[in-house]
């Protein structure tokens, strides 16, 4: 029998970013929240300094930051004839766990959408006809960039961004991306430096015809007071972002950004060790009275709460709407149904350059969002007519890192282990660069998550379920990104050797054991269609109006870009219109 | 059941074994010299020469030492030991398939169990890889590595291959306080300069740098990558301020 609380105003699953967003500014707006994370408690300042922090074997490969499968993991199959078995150990992606969720080790490449991005079907059948999305489960978000944008830009001066701008108030701008959309205002910081071979990135792509910029970065180049107050210092390029928190200070995360500004708040409360089992309905179905969780003594514990607020990663807020029956699950043999429906993933590729004795990479002088890239092919920033397939990525050559285990490059045909393998490691390292294509995933019928039959969780919960193969457009969309990085690398100086690699080459099939991005997206997505989205454009369940839900289980396919920045954007943007509308007035704020 | 120290079992290794192609000053200074005294967290004896003959195969000897020079065994068998060894980060629940590769682990063990499983069952009629010359270790760790002619029961060979692989990769180039990277070997032979990270005025800069590796504990290495080293001879090298 569970344990039963004093009610209170709002709950919130999960305290990652939209977590925190969300209790940060419900209680600025007179809502008591509380927050329940499933992790422990940690801090940049006590958990995450250097040199302890820059342990690559406790975090990069035992992965001490993020979730651990024997409490919470899923099943996986490439397609619905297999059996799924469980994703036993942590590869393609990393859920996050604790306070700060995944954003404490994020690298910080934080994007904005394109405005065609967010009008996905509109944009292609205007500019292309329907037929070019045949067999797609692509759809339009059901807002608009313009609308989102004063929420982006808020983001922004949250995490005090880095970068050049393209487009101010829609005048291009010199050196920065002439495909974004427009920005309000400037980046709140100057762009970061460029090792040597982003220099020769840029030169090259420059020469190409491409537009090449500093990718926009929440590694932070000066000393920064963020919109909320919170202070933030410059990055010291230590090559420790990705699978790290920031001991600096240096990397904008939740917990620095947000946390230590609503931690004293009266209207705040935080429960760690706390995992949310399901949200409980009303007797008629149409509201949710609050969560049941198993606090950190093992005592199930029920609150109550006027609104739920479900923050936690992108696949388990999906797991927590269908363990506790909130919307229709979607049933790929009719296509009926929302909750799992439209999951998608990131299509990865890359292009690897092996530069002479000249050229000093010094791979280990990095940051998670040290990059230059250009945006001439992704979204629909290209002619798309003849090509046969839809969408893009963005291409840039990184340096997040040179961590030693795991950062080996070696020419094309070097044995895989050996004397010879041994000899290319040690000639290669320090002169590397990778060239990343960050490609679009597009929603398909066949690609979805549900519950699993046979597999349990530690609370003996049914495992989500993951059906996924890379749909064949986005094979077709890699290839051709791919083939374009390659000719950047090839035309670059002091180049000894070009390798690639496409995580989505024809025959491939999707592998849930290499890393390629923790960027698992929709299963819960945004519209204005309640027969093709599980929320309204604010966010808002269809079917239990006191429901909000956040994060990148809302995208209702992927972007060729990285999802903090479009889901922040669009976090912001809920809670505006829940501060401003539906607290005020407690109703569906779209008619179904 | 006698306590073997790790010297004694690094002596058994065997005339075409470690200790033949060991110099006499590198094998006093390699991990097992530190540790000597003590026996095996986890290994036995068996295990730590298969282990040892094994990483050898992997990262053998050149200018820079072989895995088990540089400690790799005894940091294998600190990991198999503790949690990562008995299964902390893994999902063991059933019931157990054999999957596609896309699906990943598998197999019906921990860590430590799956290493010390399959290679009792890899030496189950008494040929010892220790016991194999140079060529015949090549060979058989090649057949590993492709998964092929091996049947061990439960333990999917191209599964042990990995699992090893990746633990010897750990062990040679992970942090010297998990007792691997001895004399930071593994980031002297590469360049990678430790722990101590903070390069904001040597980022943007086409040169080499200059400072030998520094890990968790501060203890400072002694020498650069070998490809460092010799750019730093060069006369035209620029310099480092500050």
């Amino acid at each position: 029998m569970a344990t039963q609380l004093p009610k209170t105003d709002v709950v919130i699953v999960g305290a990652g970013w939209t977590g925190l967003a969300a209790a940060k500014e419900l209680a600025d707006a007179g809502q008591r929240c509380v927050v329940i994370e499933r992790g422990d408690w940690r801090h940049d300042a006590s958990n995450f300094g250097a040199p302890e922090e820059h342990d690559e074997l406790k975090y990069a490969r035992r992965k001490e930051h993020m979730i651990d499968t024997p409490t919470k993991t899923l099943s996986f199959r490439n397609n619905a004839d297999q059996t799924a078995l469980p994703m036993r150990r942590l590869g393609s992606f990393l859920p996050g766990k604790g306070l700060g969720g995944a954003g404490i080790h994020w690298n910080g490449q934080l994007w904005r959408p394109l405005p065609s991005d967010l009008e996905m079907r509109s944009h292609y059948a205007d500019r292309y006809g329907e037929d070019i999305l045949k067999g797609m489960n692509v759809q339009d978000w059901g807002m608009t960039y313009d609308e989102l944008e004063p929420h982006f830009d808020f983001f922004d001066r949250v995490c005090g961004t880095s970068g050049v701008a393209g487009n101010l108030n829609g005048e291009t701008q010199d050196g920065g991306n002439p495909f974004e959309g427009p920005r309000s205002s400037d980046y709140p910081n100057p762009p970061m430096k460029a090792s040597p071979p982003l220099q020769m990135f840029r030169d090259t792509a420059e020469q190409m015809g491409y537009n090449p910029f500093h990718m926009p970065s929440a590694n932070v180049t000066r000393a920064y007071e963020n919109a909320y107050g919170a202070q933030l210092h410059p990055c010291t390029y230590c090559g420790f972002c990705e699978r790290f928190g920031c001991g600096y200070f240096a990397k904008a995360d939740p917990i620095v950004c947000i946390y230590d500004v609503v931690k004293d708040h009266e209207n705040f409360e935080l429960r760690m060790n706390s995992q949310v089992l399901r949200v409980e309905k009303s007797e008629d179905g149409k509201t949710a009275t609050g969560v049941t969780y198993v606090d950190e003594n093992g005592r199930e514990v029920f609150q109550p709460a006027d609104t739920v607020c479900l923050n936690a990663y992108a696949l388990w807020n999906v797991h927590l709407m269908l363990v506790s029956g909130l919307g229709t699950p979607y049933d790929p043999e009719t296509g009926e149904g929302t909750v799992g429906r439209n999951y998608a993933y990131q299509t990865i590729a890359a292009a690897s350059v092996f530069f002479d004795e000249n050229v000093w990479s010094n791979p280990f002088m990095g940051a998670g969002a040290l990059g230059m890239t250009i945006d001439d092919f992704n979204g629909d920033n290209f002619d798309h007519s003849d090509l046969g397939f839809v969408g893009g990525g963005y291409i840039s050559a990184n340096q997040t890192n040179g961590r030693p285990i795991n950062y080996h490059p070696t020419p094309p045909d070097t044995p895989k282990w050996g004397a010879e393998w041994k000899q290319a490691v040690r000639e290669n390292y320090l002169h590397h660069v990778g060239i990343v294509c960050h490609g679009s995933s597009v929603a398909v019928p066949q690609n979805y998550l549900d519950l699993d039959p046979t597999y349990k969780d530690a609370y003996g919960q049914p495992l989500l379920r993951m059906t996924f193969d890379f749909p064949e457009n986005d094979r077709k969309m890699s290839a051709y990104v791919l083939s374009k990085a390659e000719e950047i690398a090839r035309n670059m100086d002091n180049v000894r050797a070009v390798s690639t690699v496409n995580r989505a080459a024809e025959g491939e099939k999707y592998s849930i054991v290499p890393y390629q991005t923790t960027h698992n997206t929709g299963g819960a997505v945004i519209g204005s269609d309640p027969k093709t989205s599980v929320v309204n454009r604010y966010g808002q369940m269809w079917d239990h109006h006191n429901v909000f839900v956040f994060g990148a289980c809302l995208f209702p396919q992927n972007l060729g870009y990285n999802p903090t920045g479009p889901l922040m954007g669009l976090a912001y943007w809920t809670l505006d219109h829940m501060k401003n509308d539906y607290l005020q007035n407690p109703r569906p704020l779209m008619d179904a | 059941m006698p306590q073997f120290s790790r010297r004694a079992v690094l002596m058994q290794l065997g005339a075409s074994g470690l200790a033949a192609l060991t110099p006499g000053a590198a094998l006093a200074q390699n991990r097992y010299a530190e540790l000597d005294t003590q026996p095996w967290s986890y290994l036995d004896g068996n295990e730590a020469r298969f282990l040892a003959s094994m990483a050898d195969v992997l990262i053998p000897e050149d200018d820079f030492p072989s895995a088990s020079q540089a400690g790799v065994v005894d940091f294998i068998d600190l990991q198999l030991a503790g949690p990562y060894g008995q299964g902390a980060g893994l999902y063991l629940e059933g019931p157990f398939g054999d999957g596609t590769p896309e699906q990943g682990w598998q197999a019906d063990h921990t860590p430590a169990s799956l290493i010390r499983t399959g290679i009792a069952r890899l030496e189950r009629d008494d040929t010892r890889l220790v016991d194999l010359d140079a060529d015949e270790r090549e060979e058989f760790v090649t057949r590993l590595s492709e998964g092929k002619d091996f049947d061990l029961g439960d333990v999917p060979a191209k599964t042990l291959f990995d699992e090893i692989w990746a633990l010897v990769k750990e062990g040679y180039f992970a942090d010297p306080i998990y007792g691997g990277n001895k004399g930071y070997a593994g980031w002297e032979m590469v360049g990678f300069p430790g722990a101590h990270a903070y390069y904001p005025d040597h980022v943007d800069k086409n040169a080499p740098f200059p400072a030998p590796p520094r890990g968790i504990a501060h203890v400072p290495g002694t020498r650069h990558s070998a490809d460092t080293a010799s750019a730093l001879r060069g006369a035209d090298t620029p310099k480092e301020e500050g």
